[in-house]
């Protein structure tokens, strides 16, 4: 399949796909950022994140999270080759939707679905659409989509679970998991420090607020969206519980499942989340409602995936509603629907 | 000619084709219809029937009683398995209810007395392919077989151990707690009606 | 009889790949999605669309002399909703199974493009022959079509073809094919590979031309 012809009056494709930052104004120059940059600041910021995982879910964690980097790594050549491009796995943004992905799944995840996975998150929702910066979706979270309605069995509540495990944390159900079906209050400060079951990056809140405090204040994840996303899951939770739909108080809600891990990390994917500061605040909101009517409407546990998705989806819609007046520009209801 | 009906000739003009064809599609349909009617219905009938067995043990589809029972206002179709003599040997029910995606509908047998459960077959449902959809399978239908109706049933997740429990499909809990729950409804409404009709008039048509 | 519109011939093998009615015209997405998790109802929807299509164009050539133009559609309708329900009616009394597994859909073949687009492109213009041979045609294309489909989801899905074990009892079934979006990803997939090699195809040819050409 790599021996695509080029059209012969084609201009030749460049080595280096020229990449844009986009953003509103104003706009100020600052010529540290790269993509490169902001891959390695994600990688930074997971770190605590790994840490974590690998204390609790020992090797599991790094096996897991590993084969998801190579896996992402290979598929990225792969399908950089078939579309006729020089290599991009420098600027890192296939290891980080290997990180996300690996840590999104449960630690008893057999090999081929860190593979599928991989394989449909690079391929499917990255290159399908054209590459970095095309992709309307979040590419680690349409594998796990993917994988999770395809082997559901291994990815359900029940693959968390395996009493005779040599791992302490992982001999008993998920916090949400256990609230959901048998009506059980986690213990806050398990929650907090992480040491409890769930996939391998979501467990400790401790760690998901470093990284991600760090990301917000590097400037490469957006304050405004997992700020967005916390305010209305806690709201919501509030609310749900408020009215005796939800066991949990809003403040289990915010600390269980992996609500931090993916406001932090996933919803904040630069390409696949609105561009204004408005934009990103109607996203963050719209993901923290969705997660919080899925944890308490659905057969689901968590809803975090689903609400990323879905989010995602919102995003153009988002970007054109939100449309910033140019400077000296009359703010016109029509211009501003376009 | 009278002004409408030069109208009506103009119509019958045009449309004469139109009119002509809908008769003879219609003819030709209501034939086919007529033809393959009773057939379509006895594949209907057949497939309760078929079950009826495996859901009252030792049921013979010849000796089959369709009766209704009133609840709650409304006149609900029960099938009665007789032995041979015309004694009640069980019923079964036919109920149904929310499942995860859609309505589910089964089949329940009963003895007599309405104190065992002695089947369960689903007819239809739109459950998960590969999880959900394994309420489906005699794995877990047998599981209901030989169950009190004195107690409510529950699902409950990783091994049974009560006599009301009934063993959830893995990863398909709530497909199961469905399932259950129709089988409780059905019980409390329609229990009574036909306990009073076993004993009371056993022999009626 | 106009003497621009295709031949028999030609429109026969026209319905199958160039003019395919799913991978090159995209119509009747309807069944395509709906029903190919597996080849067994494909190929019973397959047959009672090709009954139904089959039937459909030799009606309409047969009173193509009569159609009025502002009637014509309500014709085409008619005569389709009637054959249709001729087809339902025996799926229910012959495949009772295969008739509750296809549900809604054998009804909804009414409204597949493709029948109402042959009426209008071919059977309504031409004569009984040359529709004939359009209707088995695009029958066969929608088939080819349909099977692919129903092949990759099937095998990937549940490890089976035609209800047949085809691949190990420990081959984890791939649940996302056998749902509806594993229909979109598998035609989308499908539809990239025929573009892929549509423009291969004619990238070779051009060069071939222009060899000829230079020499």
């Amino acid at each position: 399949m790599s021996a695509e012809p080029k059209p012969p009056s084609a201009e030749p494709v460049s080595r280096d796909t020229p990449r844009f930052s986009i953003a509103s104004s104003p706009h100020l120059l600052d010529s540290s950022r790269s993509t490169q940059g902001m891959m390695v600041d994600v990688l930074i910021g997971l770190a605590p994140v790994l840490l974590v995982s690998l204390i609790v879910f020992r090797s599991y964690a790094l096996l897991q999270v590993g084969l998801c980097v190579v896996s992402c790594l290979v598929f990225e050549a792969l399908c950089a080759g078939m579309r006729g491009r020089s290599l991009p796995l420098w600027d890192g943004s296939a290891a980080v939707t290997g990180v996300i992905l690996g840590l999104s799944l449960p630690w008893s995840a057999p090999w081929y679905i860190a593979v599928i996975g991989s394989a449909v998150a690079i391929g499917l929702a990255k290159w399908v659409f054209g590459g970095l910066g095309y992709n309307l979706f979040n590419p680690a979270m349409v594998g796990r989509a993917f994988v999770m309605l395809s082997f559901a069995r291994e990815m359900g509540t029940s693959a968390y679970v395996r009493a005779d495990a040599s791992i302490d944390a992982v001999t008993t159900a998920t916090p949400l998991a256990a609230a959901k079906m048998e009506s059980v209050m986690p213990d806050l400060w398990p929650l907090f420090v992480g040491i409890h079951n769930g996939s391998l990056g979501e467990t400790s809140a401790l760690a998901c607020l470093i990284g991600g405090v760090y990301l917000c204040i590097r400037r490469t994840a957006s304050w405004e969206i997992p700020a967005g996303v916390i305010l209305s899951a806690a709201v919501f939770a509030g609310l749900a519980s408020g009215i005796g739909l939800s066991p949990l108080s809003w403040f289990h809600h915010l600390l269980s499942g992996s609500l931090l891990f993916g406001a932090f990390f996933i919803a904040t994917d630069p390409v696949s989340s609105p561009l204004t500061p408005k934009g990103k605040w109607i996203f963050g909101a719209g993901v923290g409602f969705f997660i919080i009517l899925i944890r308490v409407f659905s057969g689901y546990p968590e809803g975090v995936m689903f609400a990323v998705l879905l989010m995602n989806a919102a995003v153009p819609l988002i970007n054109r509603l939100t449309r910033p007046v140019p400077l000296g520009g009359l703010p016109t209801v029509k211009e501003a629907v376009g | 000619m009278s002004p409408s009906n030069i109208g009506f000739m103009i119509y019958l003009k045009q449309a004469w084709l139109v009119i002509l064809l809908a008769l003879v599609y219609g003819a030709g349909l209501a034939g086919v219809q007529v033809g393959l009617s009773p057939r379509i219905e006895q594949n209907k009938k057949d497939e309760t029937y078929r079950v009826i067995p495996d859901l009252v043990p030792g049921a013979d589809a010849r000796w089959i009683e369709e009766t209704r029972v009133p609840v709650e206002g409304k006149e609900v179709l029960v099938y009665r398995a007789n032995t041979q003599a015309g004694d009640p040997m069980g019923w079964v029910v036919p109920a149904s209810g929310q499942g995860f995606a859609d309505k589910i509908e089964i089949l329940i047998g009963l003895d007599p007395e309405v104190h065992t459960i002695t089947g369960v077959y689903v007819l239809n449902q739109k459950e998960t392919p590969g999880l959900g959809d394994y309420i489906t399978g005699i794995d877990f239908t047998s599981r209901f077989a030989g169950k009190s109706t004195g107690e409510r049933l529950e699902a409950v997740r990783g091994g049974a151990v009560k006599d009301n429990q009934i063993d959830a499909i893995t990863g398909a809990t709530i497909s199961s707690n469905a399932v259950t729950s129709i089988v409780n409804m059905a019980v409390e409404t329609l229990g009574g009606a036909l306990r009073e009709r076993a004993s009371g008039k056993g022999k009626s048509g | 009889m106009n003497r621009d519109e295709p031949t028999a011939g030609e429109r026969f093998l026209n319905g199958i790949l160039p003019e395919n009615p799913v991978y090159r015209q995209l119509l009747g997405m309807c069944p395509t999605l709906a029903v190919t998790g597996a080849m067994k109802p494909a190929m019973t929807m397959v047959a009672a669309t090709a009954f139904v299509l089959i039937c459909a164009n030799l009606m309409v050539s047969s009173i193509r002399h009569l159609l009025k133009p502002h009637l014509r559609i309500l014709v085409f309708t008619l005569t389709i909703a009637t054959f249709v329900t001729i087809a339902d009616r025996f799926l229910a009394a012959y495949l009772y199974d295969m008739s509750k597994q296809l549900g809604p859909y054998v009804p909804l073949i009414i409204v597949n493009c493709l029948i109402i687009s042959r009426c209008e492109i071919c059977a309504s213009k031409q004569g009984l022959w040359e529709s004939f041979a359009d209707a088995v045609g695009m029958s066969l294309g929608f088939g080819l079509a349909l099977a692919s489909i129903a092949t990759v989801r099937e095998i990937l899905g549940s490890g089976t073809w035609f209800g047949l074990s085809v691949l190990p009892e420990s081959w984890p079934g791939w649940g996302v094919l056998v749902l509806p979006p594993g229909a979109f990803l598998t035609m989308g997939l499908l539809i990239a590979g025929v573009e892929w090699w549509g423009a291969r195809q004619r990238a070779v040819e051009k060069k071939s031309v222009r060899k000829a050409e230079a020499a």
